[in-house]
This record gives C-alpha cells, sequence and structure tokens, in this order.
C-alpha cells in the first residue's frame, strides 16, 4: 500500500514540482502514472524511496512514514521499492548476470541458493541466455530486462518504473509492458510512469494524471487522455 | 536461524568488503603508490623530527643529571641553617638529590681524581677546600633558578658552580625544536590527510555511479563505506611502514655515528624508543588514511 497524503515539494530555486498530493495505491495495484514532462511524476517517484524528502506532507509505504525514517533506516526501505529508470543504471564492468547478483551482495542476501533464483528471474525476464553478457552488448529492450531482473530478484513487493520504455521501439516497449504485468500478476504492486500514450490506452489500467504537481485525473480504467 | 543468517550475511559483507578494497587498490595502483610514497616521505619527516625532539631531550636530561649544581659552604656558616636549606633543597621539583660534602669529603675525593698532585695537600697545613651542597637535578630546567637562589644565599655560600651555559641553551634548542616539531606534527599529518583524502576522492568519483546505484537498491552506508575506508587505511599503512622501516634503518646506522663524533654530549643509541615511534608512525597512517577516506566518501552517500 502506497499513501501520499497533501505532499507538497518545493526545489532551492522556487520550483514547486508537488502542490498538495494525496493518493492511494493498493497492494497489487497496476498503476499508470501520465502526465507532461515537469508535471511531477519522477519527483514524486522519488518520494517513495526517499531519494527525495517532501517540504511537507506525508508518504507511507507499506504503513511506513518515509518522511520520518533515519538515513539508517533508508537501506531496509529500499529494499522493499525496486526501481526501474529509463536510463537502466546498470553498472558497465559487470555482466547482466552480476548486475543481478550485485543486488544481493550490496544488500548482504548473497546465498549460494541465491544463484538458482537469480537463473529464474533471468529466465522470467527472457535473458536466462544471455546472463554473461555485458550491458555495452545488449539492445536498449534487453538492458531493461536486466534493470526489471535485477529489482525483481529481491522479491520486492512495489515495483516503481521511471519510464521504462522511453528509450525503447515500440515493440520492445511492449514486451517489457507485458513483462510489468506479469509480474504484477504475482502480486507486485507496480506503479509506472510513462509517457506512451498506445499502451496507457490499450492495458486500461489505473491512471493517474498529474500536471503542474497535481493530480488533474484518477481513474480505474483510464486512457492516456482523458 | 535469524542470527545464523545474520552471520552469514556480515561475512558476505566483510568477503565483499575486503575483495573490493584489494581491487581497488590494484586497478589505481599508478595513483596508490603515488599515494602510498607520498604519504612515506611525509610520515619519515615526521618521525624524523619526533626522533630529533626525543634525543634532544635526553641531551638536557642528561646533561641535567650529570650537571651537579656545587654551592661551596662559607667557614662561618651555621651548620644548623646548612642542615635546614639541604632539607628544603630535598623538596623541591626537578631536585633528584643534595648532598652535604665535608671537608674531609672534599679532600677525600679531590685525592682520588687528581691522584698524581695529591702530594701537594700534604705540603699545605690544614685542609683548603671548603664543605659544599652538590645538587644533581631530574629536571635542567629548574636548575638557573636555583642557582640565583643560592647565590642571593651569601651569609651561606662563598660562591655557586653551575654548568648553565650548556643547560639553558640546550633548553631552548630542546623548547624551539618542540615548537617546530608540534607545527610540522599538525602540517605534515595534514598534508598525509590531504593527499589521501584526494586519492580517495579519484576513486570514489570513478565509481559514483556504482556509489548511487548501491545506495539507492538498498545498500547500508558501510558496504558503500567500507572498500574505501580499507584501501585508505592500506595507503596510509602501506606509507607508514616504509617510513617506520626507512627510520629505523637511518636511527640504526646514524645514532651510533653521531654519538661517536658528538661523544661529550648523551646521545642515546637505544633503538627502543624508535621502534616505538615505528609503530606509532604505522598507527598514525592506518589512521589518518582510514579517516581520509571515511571522510571523502561522506558526501556520495546522501543520495
Amino acid at each position: 500500500m502506497i499513501v501520499l497524503q497533501e505532499v507538497v515539494k518545493v526545489y532551492a530555486n522556487g520550483t514547486r514540482a508537488l502542490d498538495g498530493i494525496s493518493l492511494e495505491i493498493p497492494e497489487r495495484d497496476f498503476v499508470f502514472l501520465v502526465g507532461p514532462s515537469g508535471a511531477g511524476k519522477t519527483t514524486l517517484i522519488r518520494m517513495l524511496n526517499r531519494d527525495e524528502s517532501p517540504t511537507s506532507g506525508a508518504v507511507f509505504v507499506q504503513n511506513v512514514d518515509v518522511t520520518r525514517l533515519k538515513p539508517s533506516e533508508l537501506p531496509s526501505l529500499r529494499r522493499r521499492v525496486g526501481m526501474i529508470y529509463q536510463d537502466y543504471k546498470l553498472l558497465p564492468t559487470l555482466s547482466v548476470w552480476e548486475n543481478v547478483a550485485f543486488v544481493l551482495k550490496a544488500t548482504g542476501e548473497f546465498r549460494p541458493e541465491a544463484r538458482d533464483r537469480i537463473a529464474s528471474v533471468l529466465k522470467l525476464v527472457g535473458l536466462g541466455e544471455r546472463h554473461g553478457h555485458y550491458p555495452r552488448q545488449l539492445s536498449g529492450g534487453e538492458q531493461q530486462r536486466a534493470a526489471i531482473a535485477r529489482a525483481l530478484v529481491r522479491d520486492c513487493p512495489i515495483l516503481i518504473a521511471d519510464e521504462p520504455t522511453g528509450n525503447l521501439d515500440q515493440e520492445t516497449g511492449w514486451e517489457t509492458i507485458q513483462l510489468l504485468v506479469k509480474i504484477n500478476a504475482l502480486g507486485t504492486t507496480v506503479l509506472m510512469a510513462t509517457h506512451n500514450r498506445e499502451l496507457v490506452d490499450t492495458m486500461r489500467r489505473r491512471v493517474i494524471a498529474i500536471d503542474r504537481g497535481r493530480v488533474v485525473r484518477d481513474e480505474i480504467e483510464g486512457s492516456y487522455v482523458g | 536461524m535469524r542470527s545464523k543468517a545474520a552471520t552469514l550475511a556480515n561475512l558476505h559483507t566483510a568477503r565483499y568488503v575486503i575483495t573490493a578494497a584489494a581491487n581497488a587498490l590494484w586497478r589505481n595502483r599508478t595513483m596508490n603508490v603515488g599515494a602510498i610514497i607520498t604519504t612515506a616521505i611525509m610520515l619519515i619527516t615526521l618521525a624524523a623530527f619526533l626522533a630529533i625532539n626525543d634525543t634532544l631531550d635526553q641531551m638536557v636530561v642528561g646533561l641535567g643529571r650529570k650537571s651537579n649544581l656545587i654551592a661551596y659552604v662559607r667557614d662561618e656558616a651555621r651548620p644548623s641553617a646548612i642542615t635546614e636549606l639541604v632539607r628544603d633543597l630535598q623538596r623541591r621539583p626537578g631536585v633528584a638529590e643534595v648532598r652535604y660534602v665535608t671537608k674531609e669529603e672534599a679532600l677525600a675525593q679531590f685525592r682520588s681524581q687528581f691522584v698524581e698532585q695529591a702530594d701537594l695537600l700534604d705540603l699545605l697545613q690544614s685542609n683548603p677546600l671548603p664543605p659544599s651542597v652538590e645538587l644533581r637535578m631530574n629536571d635542567p630546567a629548574a636548575l638557573p633558578a636555583l642557582a640565583g637562589e643560592l647565590r642571593g644565599r651569601g651569609d651561606l655560600f662563598d660562591d655557586v658552580v653551575v654548568p648553565l651555559d650548556v643547560v639553558e641553551r640546550l633548553t631552548s634548542i630542546s623548547n624551539v625544536s618542540r615548537a617546530v616539531g608540534t607545527a610540522m606534527v599538525i602540517a605534515l599529518t595534514g598534508v598525509t590527510l590531504f593527499v589521501i583524502v584526494n586519492t580517495i576522492r579519484i576513486a570514489v568519483y570513478a565509481r559514483r555511479q556504482e556509489i548511487e546505484i548501491m545506495k539507492l537498491v538498498g545498500a547500508t552506508d558501510w558496504f558503500v563505506r567500507g572498500p574505501f575506508v580499507l584501501e585508505g587505511a592500506a595507503i596510509g599503512a602501506i606509507g607508514a611502514l616504509l617510513a617506520a622501516i626507512t627510520l629505523v634503518i637511518i636511527y640504526a646506522q646514524a645514532a651510533p655515528t653521531v654519538a661517536r663524533i658528538i661523544a661529550f654530549l648523551p646521545i642515546s643509541t637505544d633503538l627502543e624508543f624508535v621502534r616505538y615511534l615505528a609503530v606509532f608512525t604505522v598507527l598514525v597512517g592506518l589512521v589518518v588514511g582510514a579517516l581520509g577516506s571515511y571522510f571523502s566518501v561522506r558526501r556520495y552517500l546522501s543520495v
């Protein structure tokens, strides 16, 4: 469950990125976050793993007010919220397998049995055969799938994707969405910020539209434009 | 079960930290070797200053111990006043020993020191040597004031003899050297810290993407910081070890030679202090390296 209550974010230069946003996303939901560039989508997403702190308001992730977490408590939050970025954020010096394993090592959860878990996650995203390749040897879609595998390997109950199809062609973008739908069906809450009108309109999932830092539309089976 | 898992996780983290630090040391070897050499040079200079200070201190103390202040007692001085003064002097800070030497003891001492001239005394009808009060000092710095005070007691003493010049000069050299040494210790520690901080900062900058990802996936601060702190500590410790080895070799070679050349000064050739200094130098290198790295990586942890 994700809850935002009257969240305001004003940057030091005076930009009001979020202007009193309130919303609720229940567990296992699949939500598209849409809006024009600069609407505040990325700022909102970054609030959820405390990559950003709000100027005022409260952000609850699984009943924990993340705005009140101490720095030492952030790793625990970030281990529950898987993040997927438009630029993938893969380490270029590590292979696909190593990139996925790196998350487990960084969180102290790498065990011998984790190898099976990594193999099954890579198979799920369709990279079972390419686990030894480096990011530069992969297409954009494959890199995004590797990033999704990295987010999945820890069994995070929440998966947040910031423009995951932004750098992908239509077909690959569609494959990525299908993958996220599959993951959602397995019980993971998915929140995805996107500009991809066609995907949103085809999926007919819940759509939260924001503009100038405010929620302007929230529809159960929404479309890109209301 | 939970604690076993936690122990396993800690072991994995420790293994990762050590492996990552070793990899980084090797990967950035050119830069690290530069930092190690610079650190070694800084710490050799620092340790040399400490060694010189210690030698000067030992010389001052050694000379002070030898510097028997001798106050020659007037014939008409009251014995009770002398006894009282001797008791008073024994309680003074910096005074190691006070001895009243009678006329007879002075004569015996003269005979034993100047065996060949002993016959001269036989020519005299009576013992010409005056009784005296002799002082041996713990702290030679207290000697000038004490000498002045005894000279002021003209009712008791004819003359007060003390090798003040050498002691005073050595004491002032030692004080200047200590002040310069302290400033050098601060400055050189600062420079060492600066070199290590910058070396690690470059390493941190090169790996900033990795750090950002680690933080975003929920790595603890120590998982991120550990390899850098270990790398910095290793640079500091290796540099310091080189400095310590060089220092011990130089001191072992040079001290006996210097002691032979300046035979009249009590220069210590004891290696024990230098061994302590070597251990201290290594600890300084280790701590400065670790602290420098700790602060270098801190700003990148606020993701």
